[in-house]
């Protein structure tokens, strides 16, 4: 119960920070649309081709916004010094971990909130429960995954070159499956909810895994 | 009883050495300074004390306590001011405190008596990064006693303090056992009754009784 609580407190402090300094979220959805207009430029599209290049165009948006996003996380707290003064309290690792891990898929999701309608309306795809469920189960193990790694690398000099190197491998089952049920649920298929299901499997794993991973990365 | 008891601490980055066997003793209700130029292993020592870095070797106790192995029972025990403030520059004085309230598992009415201890109880709704750099100190200073520890690690406190910032010091570790790194002698001298100077990461002499001046 107060791991819960200190995760939600850290959660929180980060949203109060971001709102308050607009440091992410308009940079993230300034992006997203213009990797949209983009696409909409680059790729030969109708109306028959349009739910098959939109996922790739999707996938591509969200994974550079979350390598942004996942990489400010902890490159802040290490700049001001205080993911330290954090980790001197009784608080668990692993709660300030699930925090900083929930505010960074929050601001993805806020990202994805000008994203999906975007989409639809640059590519004529319709948006569906389906494929909104789909982007928002992904977004929870790319948020851990992408959080864990960027607390390994904040130290490091080189972390914006280290965190896709180390982050995108195991980003690439996110993509294929997530990929899959988006263009299942935009071309009116029956495959989304079992590659829905297999999201869901992917993310109980990662969110455990980096759980116990979080002691090491951040405290040792 | 002592409080700390450090044995042998050693401390290696790389091929340097920032800490060679250091023995270390201090008293419950004791304060220690520690002095030393820069790079002599003041904030090494001090870091090692407060549970945020594991010496390389050599055993440390505090509390009774297994520094090695009990450290997230010991740092509720312990308050820590680093080199650096880190606080959140965006989040208001009094909301850094309530944060790290919930973090510590305290009352949210503890921040308004820390904000009046340290002097900050006029700029509570400042965002921290628009303090000045003594305040923030002083906020800082706050946070490490939010918890009401019993043992203060202090590391270089007085920078950026203004001359109240020695008789804040005072109030803060009246009580408590503490250790102090600085480079101020006369501070040193005013706050504490031993002294361990450092040299290169190792002990300058025999520790010294200083006098105590009130």
């Amino acid at each position: 119960m107060r791991s819960i609580s200190i995760a939600l407190a850290v959660a929180r402090k980060d949203l109060a920070s971001e709102w308050r300094t607009r440091e992410i979220v308009p940079a993230l959805a300034q992006f997203v649309v213009l990797a949209l207009v983009i696409a909409n430029f680059g790729f030969q599209f109708d109306s028959h081709n349009a739910p098959a290049i939109a996922p790739g165009v999707l996938w591509m948006a969200l994974v550079f916004a979350g390598l942004v996003a996942f990489g400010r996380a902890f490159a802040a707290e290490r700049e001001q010094a205080s993911l330290e003064a954090m980790l001197m309290t009784p608080a668990t690792p692993a709660a300030i971990f699930a925090g900083k891990a929930l505010a960074a898929a929050l601001l993805l999701v806020i990202c994805e909130a000008v994203l999906l309608p975007a989409l639809a309306l640059f590519f004529a795809v319709p948006l569906t429960f389906d494929e909104v469920s789909a982007v928002l189960l992904a977004t929870v193990g790319m948020a851990v995954l992408g959080c864990l790694f960027a607390a390994m690398v904040a130290r490091v000099r080189a972390r914006e070159l280290l965190l896709p190197l180390l982050t995108l491998p195991l980003w690439i089952p996110f993509v294929v499956i997530g990929g899959q049920a988006v263009q299942s649920a935009m071309s009116g298929g029956s495959t989304t909810n079992s590659a829905n299901g297999l999201l869901l499997d992917l993310d109980i794993l990662f969110v455990v895994l980096t759980s116990l991973a979080a002691r090491f990365v951040l405290d040792d | 009883m002592s409080t700390i008891v450090g044995t042998a601490l050693t401390q290696r980055f790389g091929a340097e050495t920032a800490l060679d066997a250091i023995d270390l003793a201090v008293d419950a209700g004791e304060h220690l300074a520690v002095l030393g130029e820069n790079g002599a292993g003041k904030t090494t020592l001090l870091r090692i004390v407060a549970t945020a870095a594991r010496p390389t070797s050599g055993t440390l106790q505090i509390f009774g306590l297994d520094a090695m192995v009990e450290r997230r029972r010991l740092r509720a025990r312990i308050g820590f001011v680093a080199h650096a403030p880190g606080l959140y520059p965006a989040l208001s004085a009094a909301e850094n405190l309530a944060f790290f309230c919930t973090l510590q598992g305290v009352d949210r009415a503890r921040v308004a008596e820390v904000l009046d201890l340290v002097g900050l109880a006029d700029v509570a709704g400042r965002p921290a990064g628009k303090l000045s750099r003594g305040a923030q100190q002083r906020l800082a200073i706050g946070r490490a006693v939010l918890h009401d520890p019993p043992l203060l690690v202090l590391d270089e406190p007085d920078a950026s303090l203004d001359s109240d910032g020695p008789d804040l010091l005072v109030k803060v570790m009246r009580g408590r056992t503490a250790i102090i790194a600085t480079h101020d002698h006369a501070l040193a001298n005013r706050l504490c009754k031993r002294t361990l100077e450092l040299r290169r990461g190792r002990v300058v002499g025999v520790p010294t009784r200083l006098r105590v001046v009130h």
